[in-house]
């Protein structure tokens, strides 16, 4: 069996992937938001094992944190591909 | 209280918004975003020492500190800072609709730079870099400038991937040390497969974010896009964060001697690259731009050789007259960047503002460009110290063929407050230099004599005729390739830590 670990490595190594082999700006901003699932993945991973608890009133938890780090990561990626999504917006209207 | 610096430029950039949307009167906007600026400066002065937000244990809590090796960083954030504060009030026209957002983004920025300068670990140090790094590509997309769009763009994508690479390297930290906090990992990391190839992966990311050759591809368009007041503080400041990223991931994880000759190696081709490059451009701010490279080159030989004050006082030098150079070709070439077309002769406060920065950054005693060039050759061995003395000759060849251009164009109207804060910068790079103990060195004169001679060498064999010009044609074409020699780059870092 593949660990949410390594799949997140190689869902990473797919978005990588169309970073450098796709030219249409919406598939790069796609690309990019593959390498963030990918980590998300990795990062969750990282902390599950099998029969802990949950963190919450626990006594044998799991680590909460790469979870919550992923928290904030994803309020980052949403925040970027907004962004980047609008100045694809503005360079169609100024571009050819 | 050394949090209340991220928090105070935070909690103005929010009250601007809200003043914005109730349509509230100029000169409380304005009031704001100075009050924003200025606060921390005051937290700065008073404050020192290390504390943990909140009163936790360091184990679960977020550990922030003022000390040796931060302090330049955080003294050049708040100096270039408050300049660019005053430019900016008098840059933007402030019955324009955008002007309240992009006075929000720069607080915004200022908030990322210090919580980053700051961090005491690895995650808080990314999301304050990456605060930091929004803002800018916001604002290098606010610029009129034609394709200001795909400099943004490209600048987005990649310093998106170079981030997401590093949190990835964090995670591999966390994995293998069990901490975030810098400290505690510097005490629980042991030499491992593992912990080297997060250190491969963290560095190559770091260098790409820092703009250094072979990773500045995204750079001199972003940088010489941007309005003025945006590029002084891209070049000035932004890269920064990474560099003193790779000060705290050098001095918490073992680093084997092959990375450190990687470093070294990256640094060199990085200074003199950047010089070259900045020889053949004919468009004012993308020769800065350039040098931009050139410079944070020295801060990474700094960083390679562990000489983590000289790094951080080259950065603070850099951030000085970086940014003053910015600002002062930027107010002077108004209607065209082009070299010849605009000048400082109709300026003389401008002229003598442009030359002394020059000198600065050229590592002339007595400005602090000396000092910090000394600290940073004192930990280098023979071979290195020439490639600095090199670089420094370089770098005043082609500030001379900068000012031999500026010397024979005029400018048009200047504001006095533009002429003001190219003046303040100068005279502080001048001041910190005497202050830090800069002695002056006779044998400087013989630099800048050399430079000159070099410089009229070169045009007589019309190298500056050719020039490069690189237009962005198709920027999702740039981007694969930019990526490719990223993962190329960091494949190879990776390749080489192999036992």
């Amino acid at each position: 069996m593949i660990s949410p670990e390594q799949a997140g490595v190689a869902i990473m190594l797919v978005g990588i992937y169309g970073l450098m082999a796709k030219r249409e700006p919406i598939k790069l901003v796609l690309s990019i938001n593959v390498v963030s699932l990918g980590l998300v993945l990795f990062f969750i991973g990282l902390a599950y094992s099998p029969g802990k608890d949950v963190p919450i009133m626990p006594t044998n938890p799991v680590d909460p944190l790469p979870a919550t780090l992923m928290l904030t990561t994803l309020v980052v990626d949403v925040a970027i591909t907004s962004l980047a999504l609008a100045i694809i917006i503005r360079m169609r209207r100024d571009g050819p | 209280m050394i949090p209340l610096m991220v928090a105070f430029p935070l909690l103005f950039g929010f009250i601007i918004v809200i003043l914005d949307t109730l349509r509230a009167k100029k000169v409380l906007i304005k009031a704001t975003f100075v009050l924003g600026a200025a606060l921390p400066v005051g937290i700065f002065l008073t404050e020192n020492g290390r504390e943990m937000v909140g009163g936790w244990s360091r184990v679960a809590g977020i550990e922030v500190g003022i000390g040796e090796i931060n302090a330049p960083f955080i003294a050049g954030e708040l100096i270039l800072f408050t300049v660019v504060v005053l430019y900016s009030l008098s840059y933007f026209d402030f019955r324009d609709k955008k002007t309240a957002k992009a006075l929000v983004l720069f607080l915004l920025m200022h908030a990322g730079l210090l919580g980053a300068f700051l961090a005491r670990d690895f995650f808080n140090f990314y999301i304050y870099m990456e605060i930091a790094s929004v803002s800018a590509f916001a604002l290098v997309a606010f610029s009129e400038e034609p394709s200001s769009k795909e400099a943004a763009f490209k600048y987005l994508v990649l310093s998106l991937l170079a981030s997401y690479l590093f949190i990835f390297a964090i995670g591999m930290i966390y994995m293998e040390t069990g901490y975030l906090n810098v400290e505690l990992v510097a005490q629980n990391a042991f030499p491992s497969r593992e912990l080297n190839a997060a250190l491969g992966v963290a560095f190559a990311s770091l260098l790409l974010k820092a703009g250094i050759f072979p990773l500045h591809g995204w750079l001199p368009d972003a940088h010489s896009k941007a309005p003025t007041p945006v590029s002084a503080l891209l070049s000035g400041l932004v890269v920064k964060a990474p560099a003193y990223g790779m000060i705290l991931l050098f001095s918490a994880l073992p680093v084997g001697e092959s990375l450190k000759t990687a470093a070294m190696i990256v640094a060199v081709a990085s200074i003199f690259f950047g010089i070259i490059m900045a020889l053949l451009q004919r468009d004012a701010k993308r020769l800065l731009a350039y040098h931009t490279v050139s410079q944070m080159g020295y801060v990474l030989l700094g960083i390679a050789t562990f000489n983590f004050i000289g790094a951080a006082y080259y950065a603070l030098a850099h951030s000085l007259f970086k940014g003053g150079l910015f600002l002062s070709v930027g107010s002077l070439g108004r209607k065209s960047r082009k070299l010849g077309e605009f000048g400082y002769r109709n300026a003389p406060l401008m002229a003598f503002s442009v030359l002394m920065l020059s000198l600065a950054i050229g590592g002339v005693s007595p400005f602090i460009g000396s000092y910090a060039k000394g600290l940073i050759s004192s930990g280098l061995e023979g071979g290195l110290k020439w490639a600095v003395a090199m670089g420094s000759l370089g770098t005043l060849v082609s500030f001379t063929k900068l000012n031999y251009y500026l010397s024979k164009g005029k400018t048009g109207e200047l504001r006095v407050s533009w002429k003001l804060s190219s003046l303040v910068l100068a005279l502080t790079t001048l001041g910190a230099g005497l202050y830090l103990g800069a002695g002056l060195k006779p044998s400087d004169a013989i630099y800048i004599a050399a430079a000159v001679l070099t410089f009229f060498g070169l045009r007589a064999l019309g190298i500056f005729e050719r020039g490069v010009q690189s237009e962005a044609k198709d920027v999702g074409r740039d981007v694969n390739v930019l990526a490719a020699v990223f993962v190329t780059f960091m494949l190879a870092v990776l390749l080489l830590q192999w036992p």
